[in-house]
């Protein structure tokens, strides 16, 4: 095998390790955000009642 | 890769969540607290749930009645709430953590997508941004409101507040990252886009009890702790992306 398809290979499992990584973030992000922000089940609401209004989520 | 970025978001969204959690305690939550006495006043009606409509709180989130009436329910007895003082400040802190490490975690990936490798300068320039789409575009049509001012349903403003941020934060990145003429007049589209199509009408100027003075001062103190909760999350992601990635380099070369 050639130095250049090690490189090769070497690239592309860092892009996929990459591209999991991003997806990885953006879903855990997201899912942080809604339960702190959006959730609208009553006791996470109350929980985090000052946060949301202190951080301008749409609240009430 | 992904340990280094989870641990440099989670650092990050400790460490601004520490800071912006000081700043609501000192600055925010005395407004709330004051605001939820006026509240109080006119909301007797609401504490008690009206026999013909008992499950009405089951199918509708949790405060869509009170838009008439500027009611509330924080009285409602079945309704699980933190307690007043040292437990309601730690729930705060909590969702504040939680919160800001969903917004590390978006930055993180935000800089990920956009190939920067994340130092405090780049870190920074990210959380601000973030500030810009997330705080101060939605603030723009919804402004930051103390409790008893909220008038359109809920569903709408949380629609268009996500709406602003993902058009915002698309259109920042048409001029911010593309930067041809034609990108930046579509991401210039898209920000003012959100504004003209209009937010829903949120605050209850009439039947409000709110003094003014109180919620333009909460209005204020809520974008200047979000900018400094971003602009931390920012500059502490890039640092600790750095300080995770020297320890990580340090033990492959022992």
């Amino acid at each position: 095998m050639t130095t250049a398809t090690l490189q090769t290979q070497a690239a592309t499992a860092r892009s996929a390790e990459g591209a999991r990584a991003l997806i990885v973030a953006a879903f855990l992000g997201l899912g942080l955000v809604f339960v702190a922000g959006f959730a609208p089940a009553t006791v996470l609401h109350n929980a985090a009642h000052d946060f949301r209004h202190a951080q301008n989520f749409p609240c009430h | 890769m992904i340990t280094r970025l989870l641990s440099a978001a989670l650092v990050a969204g400790f460490l601004a969540s520490v800071v912006a959690t000081g700043l609501q305690l000192a600055l925010t939550s005395p407004l709330i607290l004051q605001a939820e006495t006026y509240e109080g006043e006119g909301a007797h009606a609401a504490l008690a749930p009206s026999p013909d409509a008992p499950f009405a709180s089951l199918i509708v989130p949790a405060h869509a009645h009170s838009h008439g009436d500027g009611g509330h329910d924080h009285g409602k007895p079945d309704e699980w709430q933190p307690a007043p003082g040292l437990q309601r400040m730690a729930f705060t802190g909590l969702a504040t953590l939680v919160g800001g490490v969903g917004y590390a975690l978006l930055l993180a990936a935000v800089m990920l997508a956009l190939r920067r490798e994340p130092t405090p300068q780049s870190g920074l320039v990210v959380g601000v941004a973030g500030f810009l789409a997330v705080a101060l575009a939605p603030a723009i049509g919804l402004p930051p409101e103390l409790p008893g001012m909220g008038a359109a349903p809920l569903v709408l403003r949380q629609s268009w507040w996500l709406m602003t941020v993902i058009a915002t934060g698309l259109g920042l990145y048409l001029i911010a990252v593309r930067r041809v003429p034609l990108t930046i007049l579509g991401g210039l589209v898209l920000i003012v886009a959100p504004h003209l199509a209009g937010a829903p009408q949120s605050i209850d100027t009439v039947s409000s009890q709110v003094p003014p003075a109180a919620a333009a001062q909460f209005a204020a103190r809520s974008l200047a702790i979000g900018f400094v909760f971003w602009a931390v999350i920012g500059l502490a992601y890039g640092w600790a992306w750095g300080l995770f990635g020297r320890t990580a380099g340090a033990r492959a070369h022992a």
